[in-house]
């Protein structure tokens, strides 16, 4: 951790907080959202946190950037200021935001300072994770084999939330039996419909492919360098939505079927639960992938750990791709799924 | 206070900041984008609050462990590497985040339709109407 950087990049992050909260132009204040997530990107980055700076990096200054765009385009873009009860409001607000930020300055006295190799944090819990994972899972990465053997059951029901968060804004926005089916999704390969310029199409036609394909490298080498199902999952839909903003959004649709989005949804908790389930049936514990090697040909049962993690990873792919391609669709189009943008 | 016990925790109080900047936004601004951008920044106060607790000073580095080929033995110490922990919680809140965050601007836009505004004080007017 080198502090000048660190002192930069917490001064960086005040003034884009500070500034998307007070711009009154919408489009603005989400841009320089964006770039405060990247800011935060940086920071985790500074502090050793490559998993979480690579999904701030692709979801925060990403994709939600992007659903944020949407969702102003679709609504009004400027802030009015309050008629009434201007300073009443300001007033609550800050009382509120003083009063708990003093109880919690207070309380920073007795936090570990910062850095501390010694906080309780690192010394209780952590280092036994840290000197097993590789004795227990053959998974260099303790992030992974965190996120996926260690704590796969909280992992499983974070795919879930994902997954009921996508069927939400589906019930929110989504306009079941009244689309007209004459329109139907256009051919990606035949001629460029209304979009953008004909360069930024043809520069994110060359682009795509390689975007998806290091997401299947991020996907499937999570166990060894930052990366995993959810880094990829988000990396893989921001594929299909920079098709959807080059071209519009039939283009898309005309890949990714609105039906088979759903299945990849639906698929990505079932093959988490799924594999979950086949320990069971194996006889061992919910997510116990080391009574795997019994199916698994050629494999030990702590080869069958970073196998079953894998297939875990494989799924929450699924479920984040198909739900951020879901929720563009939605916002984008306002729940049409016409042209979008 | 001493310079050093200063720069020991000013990272708490720049967290601290940015929570109170979110809280601030949620309650005293009017529209609800804004209020849906204070609540992200709030968000991300307490992700970045929780992983430089995981945070180590002095040479620890990235929680991915070095290893060989063919079965080659290194003795793994706990101190090399920053603490795993903070950052699985927080990587799978900031994925859950951004699909919530989702959830509130279609809510939002909603709204928009139904109502034909952002603000929540014309928003009130018109469902008092």
């Amino acid at each position: 951790m080198i502090w000048q950087f660190d002192f930069i990049i917490l001064a960086l992050a005040l003034i884009c907080a500070v500034a998307s909260i007070s711009l009154k132009d919408l489009l603005s204040a989400a841009i320089v959202f964006g770039a405060y997530s990247f800011v935060m990107c940086l920071l985790w980055t500074e502090m050793g946190a490559v998993d979480v700076a690579f999904t701030e990096a692709a979801v925060g200054a990403g994709v939600s950037t992007v659903f944020f765009l949407a969702a102003v385009l679709h609504t009004s873009r400027q802030v009015k200021p309050r008629r009434h009860g201007r300073f009443f409001y300001k007033f609550i607000g800050a009382a509120a935001a003083l009063a708990i930020g003093g109880v919690l300055l207070a309380a920073s006295a007795d936090f570990p300072t910062w850095g501390d190799p010694a906080s309780p944090a690192s010394i209780h819990v952590s280092p036994h994770y840290i000197i097993n994972t590789i004795p227990d899972t053959a998974v260099p990465n303790v992030v992974t084999s965190v996120l996926a053997d260690y704590r796969g059951f909280d992992t499983m029901f974070e795919t879930s939330v994902i997954f009921v968060a996508g069927l939400a804004v589906l019930a929110i926005l989504g306009r079941f039996g009244r689309r007209t089916r004459d329109e139907a999704p256009a051919e990606f390969a035949a001629v460029p419909v209304a979009g953008q310029s004909p360069i930024i199409q043809a520069a994110c036609r060359i682009m795509v492919p390689f975007m998806q394909l290091f997401a299947l490298y991020v996907l499937a080498h999570g166990h060894h360098s930052p990366g995993g199902g959810f880094q990829g999952g988000v990396i893989l839909a921001a594929s299909f939505i920079l098709i959807a903003i080059s071209y519009d959004l039939r283009a898309m649709i005309g890949r990714l079927r609105e039906r088979w989005n759903m299945v990849f949804a639906s698929l990505g908790v079932m093959i988490y639960a799924g594999t979950g389930a086949l320990c069971l049936l194996l006889g061992a514990n919910f997510l116990d992938y080391s009574v795997l090697h019994r199916i698994l040909p050629a494999t030990s049962p702590i080869m069958a750990r970073s196998h079953g993690m894998l297939a875990v990873e494989v799924g929450v792919c699924f479920t984040v791709m198909a739900v951020m391609v879901l929720i563009y669709v939605n916002i984008a189009s306002h729940g049409k799924s016409d042209k979008g943008l | 206070m001493a310079m050093a016990e200063i720069f020991a925790k000013y990272n708490y109080w720049i967290y601290i900041t940015l929570m109170m900047i979110g809280l601030y936004a949620m309650i005293a601004k009017g529209n609800l984008a804004k209020k849906i951008i204070g609540m992200s920044i709030f968000q991300t106060a307490i992700i970045v609050f929780y992983v430089s607790i995981g945070a180590k000073k002095g040479g620890a580095t990235i929680p991915i462990i070095a290893h060989g080929h063919e079965g080659a033995e290194h003795v793994v110490r706990a101190i090399d590497y920053v603490n795993p922990l903070p950052h699985v919680l927080m990587l799978t809140a900031i994925v859950v985040g951004v699909a919530t965050l989702g959830v509130a601007l279609a809510i939002a836009m909603s709204i928009y339709e139904r109502y034909g505004s952002m603000e929540e004080e014309e928003i009130l007017e018109r469902i008092r109407e």
